[in-house]
């Protein structure tokens, strides 16, 4: 399974000082915990200004990636650069990246103004320009009320703004951002999400940003990397990640409810090819294919899936197991043929009921192909 | 009870009233005594714990023939201050003084700096050897002063430290009990904050001192409490390591004064009494340093 490099990733930039066109690169860097490989060999590119999130289950490595980049962890391989500098022997301080942590880790000794004027004054700016710095960034955060009060006084969304301040005041090269939000309440995350956001087009710099939850990769990135056992398994606009998942395991990872994973075969049987899906369940492109006959994967969103009636010659009969409206769409849960379950996108309005008989079909375009190792085969028409 | 009362009172005929207000009183005479009891309770409590440090306090304000009058005076009118000038004027009292408060407090003043660098080391370094250190140092914990003091002189004097202030505050530092406390203290610490530090550029030992020094202060207070109290209440060790008058510190030479001068009874309470008020003062001064900002703001609960 090889890292798949993003549309902008296939480098073939000397890594010189101060020449490189990338705010960060990672070269061939490796993990080890005694026999434990946290990361496995992992090339990033990252643009000026660009808003990388590092998307994958716990234990991917994202966290130890971040932590390699930010100094707090050595690579056992591999080099990182950031600004054209190779930074793998600079101290975290000394790298021009600040960091705000997943629980804050504000200093609770001191006040608001004491918090965000402590990276500039321990880097001996002066007096008026850390004021000046200070004021700026608490009036960006709606923080100017707050300066005078000391951590534990504060709700939690603040926090969050001190730390992000905190971070915005050194005014680096890049932002490390491990999971900023995860500790906030659903709507508090939600609207500091789109706070972030904001906060991102103005200030403009580069951002990587470590989470597990799909929702925030999808809407904030403006490249995914998709991440797992250590490895990248792919790079891409969300949307693309989401369209064309590199393999099986981003195809079930990137989305929810997942793709449906249907196993078959493609047969030549007559001289025309079709895939043997559960219960007949077939795919127009599987016609056009320029494969040898033998097992496959189809994957198939569960918008990619239509209710048609009784007649329609390419449906195959499901029955509904389960019905979870959510707001304007519903999901079905049936079961195809034998034993195989498929997740249909319906209209909550016009959705069938529970143990009721329909028909499904595959929509046009909509299939995925995956071979036996699990990687994507490209199909002929497919939508991007 | 009452407040039902207050609400039925005024429907209720004159008998009913005079039962009604019976049962309140009842009530309160309950808890009046109740409340009498607690009191009595603890009365007894503070009077077995203030009585003996009164009658000392009393006994160094008579003189030698009224200490033994009966019934015993409680409040010694006029006070009789002869036993105060004698051990002032007439003892070596003050330069005892001196000398207990120089060794508490270099042994406090250098315990606390090296134990709570040492504690940083131990909780969050990454350090080969680290376990076995902190091993050794908890075996250490168990060994009694007893078993440590003849080897414990053998080094004194063969550094050639013996009847040194040297010999009374080096011995000391090396008890490990301050590292250990540190150490658990420090253990509790987020280590994102270190690394906030670290990328905010500081070096490991602004670390230790502009962050991790601040947030375990109460830890640290009570560690001073600890070093101090004991060292200034040591009694074998300053006894055995010195030899001149010079330096005898306050256990040894509130000691001594029994041998001289027969039982001055008057003259010891002088002594317990101003013992006790550098220790006294060293407690209310640090009472406040107790209290720290918690740490809830440093993360989320």
């Amino acid at each position: 399974m090889s890292a798949t490099r993003g549309p902008d990733g296939g480098s073939d930039a000397t890594p010189e000082a101060g020449s490189s066109r990338f705010a960060i690169e990672i070269l061939g860097v490796q993990k080890h915990y005694g026999k434990v490989l946290a990361l496995r060999g992992v090339d990033l590119d990252i643009e000026p200004g660009e808003f990388i999130v590092l998307l994958g289950p716990s234990g991917c490595g994202k966290s130890t990636l971040l932590k390699i980049i930010a100094g707090l962890e050595d690579p056992t391989d591999g080099e990182v650069y950031i600004g054209g500098r190779l930074a793998n022997y600079l101290r975290p301080g000394d790298r021009d990246v600040a960091m705000v942590f997943q629980n804050y880790a504000l200093y609770p000794h001191m006040t608001v103004r004491d918090n965000l004027g402590f990276p500039l004054k321990m880097r001996h700016r002066a007096k008026d320009d850390v004021k000046r710095q200070v004021e700026a960034a608490a009036s960006l955060l709606q923080l100017t009320t707050e300066l005078d009060k000391y951590p534990d006084e504060l709700s939690g969304g603040q926090r969050q703004r001190v730390a992000l301040g905190r971070a915005i005041v050194r005014e680096p090269l890049a932002f490390l951002m491990d999971e900023p939000l995860s500790n906030l309440d659903a709507l508090l995350r939600v609207q500091m999400r789109s706070e972030l956001l904001r906060l991102h087009k103005r200030v403009g710099r580069t951002t990587i940003y470590v989470t597990h939850d799909q929702v925030e990769a999808m809407t904030m990135a403006d490249r995914v990397v998709v991440m797992r056992d250590g490895l990248i398994q792919q790079v891409g606009r969300p949307g693309e990640v989401y369209r064309r998942p590199a393999n099986r395991f981003v195809a079930t990872f990137v989305g929810s409810p997942p793709m449906n994973m249907l196993e078959g075969a493609l047969r030549t049987v007559d001289g025309s090819r079709r895939f043997e899906g559960p219960a007949g369940l077939d795919f127009p492109e599987a016609a056009r294919l320029d494969l040898p006959d033998g097992e496959l994967t189809v994957g198939i969103r569960p918008e990619g899936l239509t209710v048609v009636g009784p007649s329609d010659p390419a449906g195959v009969a499901a029955q509904v197991e389960l019905v979870e409206t959510v707001g304007a769409d519903a999901y079905l849960t049936a079961t195809v043929g034998a034993g195989a379950t498929v997740t249909i996108r319906v209209e909550a309005e016009t959705s069938p009921g529970e143990g009721e008989q329909i028909h499904i079909r595959v929509a046009p375009g909509a299939a995925r192909l995956f071979d036996a190792a699990g990687d994507r085969l490209p199909l002929p028409g497919e939508r991007g | 009870m009452s407040q039902l009362v207050g609400t039925d009172l005024r429907r209720a005929s004159a008998g009913d009233q005079r039962i009604v207000a019976g049962h309140v009183r009842a009530e309160h005479r309950r808890r009046r005594l109740a409340g009498a009891g607690r009191h009595l309770i603890l009365g007894l409590v503070t009077f077995v714990l203030v009585a003996p440090f009164y009658y000392v306090v009393l006994a160094s304000l008579k003189n030698g023939t009224e200490i033994f009058s009966y019934p015993p005076k409680l409040l010694p009118i006029p006070p009789y201050l002869g036993n105060y000038h004698k051990l002032l004027f007439e003892t070596g009292f003050p330069r005892w003084m001196f000398n207990t408060l120089l060794v508490a407090g270099s042994v406090t003043a250098i315990k606390v700096v090296i134990d709570s660098m040492a504690g940083y080391a131990l909780a969050k370094l990454d350090l080969t050897g680290k376990r076995a250190i902190f091993l050794a140092m908890l075996i250490l914990l168990m060994v009694p002063l007893g078993a440590l003091i003849v080897p414990l002189w053998a080094m004194a004097s063969a550094l050639g430290i013996t009847n040194t202030y040297l010999a009374l505050i080096l011995p000391p530092l090396a008890n490990p009990l301050g590292v250990f406390l540190m150490r658990q203290f420090i253990l509790g610490l987020p280590n994102d904050l270190e690394n906030a530090g670290r990328l905010d550029g500081l070096s490991e030992f602004a670390i230790y001192r502009k962050i991790v020094l601040p947030l375990i202060k109460p830890g640290l207070v009570v560690l001073a409490v600890i070093i101090f109290t004991d060292q200034f209440m040591s009694f074998i060790w300053p006894l055995i390591a010195t030899s001149s008058d010079n330096l005898q510190v306050l256990t040894v030479g509130v000691a001594a004064l029994r041998s001289h001068g027969g039982a001055d009874y008057g003259l010891w309470s002088a002594a317990a009494v101003m013992s006790l008020v550098p220790i006294g003062l060293f407690f209310f001064a640090l009472q406040r340093q107790f209290l720290a900002r918690s740490l809830a703001g440093a993360l989320k609960q």
